[in-house]
């Protein structure tokens, strides 16, 4: 769900980018550490770029006849973890914005804090204590996918009760309609992403299980013999 | 595969540097964002409007195909604004309202005219190498320059594994469609990673050192296009404040 272009005042667009930078800014530099020292990365993260536009770029069948988007941040974050995927998330925003026109120029600081940031750690840190407390990869990876998703929904939300508060109720009362309105899509398509990113992960452990050694994904025996 | 790239491709301003198309393109949009809704954004986004199938030449198909979606986001996000919560679970008509809602929706339009005049007239290819001179680190900026290359290969493929599931009947019900499109991600991952592979094959091949260097055309800033666009910003910003100051 990206803010569309010119949709927040100029204060708090500006704002949401100082709120971003950190995360990019760090992100940024562990990616640089990364490509300096091991110059052949640099292949495999645009690689990671170009499949986490695509697969936003998926058409998921929704309840209301029409179709929705995943935001991939739950899925990028397990395959490719939150720091990168605050750059690659990033990037892959700033190519929404100007290939297709959605979201935009001026609130990229606040898509890229609700879908670039927020979603994948959420998403990556439901993953994190899903599988350490011993929970299969389907479970985590479904938790992390569907949460990261309603966490993206739940910080837009909140970026746009605050920038227009309810004259009677202030920023709670926002909240309730800005999220009352979204929640008709982004409910059943939190689900959605969520049974979407187990079928793939799924397919991938029969199809690329070194590529998902590679990142980490898979350690344990048991997951390949689950899937 | 992107109207908007594709434009951008073949529009009358390609050869123009893309920094003079972002002094217009953006230089309009911080006019249509910070200046007061009426008359600078409305200004701002007719401006952008008129120069995009004006001089720029974009077919107002392109324009309006791509505006759809942003639009609809403008719609619903704008319902909200016209009722207030007095009480849990209460909504009334805000009085107020209807205003805010119409300046938040010009200001949105606005920008978004701004923003696709920039797209739909400076390709990313154009501007993606030129990035490093701004400070953002050229690891990043090559990354950016390789996810811009790789996904329209993606996308093809993606494309081509859509309709060969389609024409098996992989989208006929829920069940299928879910299959066939958790099919679509894993073979876009296996293309991304298998090519990711042959790149670095490669390039090791030639020699690579870490540096992913390409040949950016050369193109001349023009003074003229530069000193118009200074001149029509200043004037879109002496027209709101004379306005605003005689209202």
């Amino acid at each position: 769900m990206h803010i569309a272009e010119g949709y927040l005042p100029p204060v708090q667009a500006a704002a949401w980018f100082a709120v971003s930078a950190p995360f990019v800014v760090h992100g940024s530099r562990a990616l640089v550490r990364q490509v300096r020292q091991d110059p052949e990365t640099k292949l495999l993260l645009g690689a990671a770029g170009a499949f986490t536009f695509v697969l936003s770029a998926l058409k998921i069948p929704s309840v209301t006849g029409s179709c929705s988007h995943p935001t991939g941040t739950g899925l990028g974050a397990v395959l490719f973890r939150p720091p990168v995927m605050s750059v690659l998330g990033g990037i892959v925003l700033l190519f929404q914005a100007v290939l297709l026109a959605h979201g935009g120029l001026s609130t990229l600081g606040a898509n890229v804090f609700s879908m670039a940031v927020v979603g994948p750690w959420v998403a990556y840190g439901l993953y994190a204590l899903i599988r350490r407390a011993g929970g299969g990869l389907d479970v985590a990876v479904f938790a992390a996918a569907a949460l990261g998703d309603l966490a993206t929904y739940c910080v837009t939300s909140a970026q746009l009760a605050l920038a227009f508060p309810d004259p009677s109720t202030g920023f709670a009362g926002a909240l309730a309609k800005f999220g009352g309105i979204f929640a008709v899509t982004q409910l059943p398509l939190a689900v959605s992403e969520g049974l979407l990113s187990v079928l793939v992960i799924r397919l991938l452990t029969r199809t690329s299980g070194d590529d998902l050694r590679r990142l980490g994904v898979l350690s344990r025996p048991t997951d390949e013999v689950r899937a | 595969m992107f109207a908007l790239d594709v434009a951008a491709h073949t529009g009358r301003w390609r050869s123009r540097h893309p920094a003079e198309k972002a002094l217009l393109a953006l230089g309009l949009l911080v006019c249509a964002v910070s200046l007061p809704p009426w008359p600078g954004a409305a200004l701002s986004g007719a401006v952008a409007a008129v120069l995009l199938v004006g001089p720029a030449r974009v077919s107002p198909a392109v324009v309006l195909r791509a505006a759809r979606v942003p639009l609809l986001f403008v719609a619903t996000s704008t319902v909200p604004l016209l009722v207030t919560m007095p009480a849990p679970a209460r909504l009334s008509v805000d009085p107020a309202g209807p205003a805010l809602a119409a300046q938040t929706a010009g200001r949105s339009v606005a920008a978004l005219a701004c923003l696709l005049l920039f797209s739909a007239t400076t390709p990313l290819s154009d501007v993606l190498p030129r990035l490093h001179r701004l400070g953002i680190p050229p690891a990043v900026t090559e990354v950016a320059a390789l996810t811009y290359r790789m996904l329209f290969l993606l996308m093809d493929s993606a494309r081509a594994v859509r309709e060969a599931q389609a024409a098996r009947l992989g989208f006929r019900t829920w069940h299928t469609a879910y299959r066939s499109l958790a099919g679509q991600a894993g073979a876009v991952f296996v293309r991304a990673f298998h090519r990711a592979r042959r790149l670095e094959e490669g390039v090791a091949l030639r020699g690579y050192t870490g540096s992913l260097a390409v040949q950016v055309e050369a193109l001349r800033v023009s003074p003229s296009f530069v000193a118009s666009t200074v001149g029509l910003l200043v004037t879109i910003v002496a027209a709101t404040v004379l306005v605003r100051a005689a209202s």
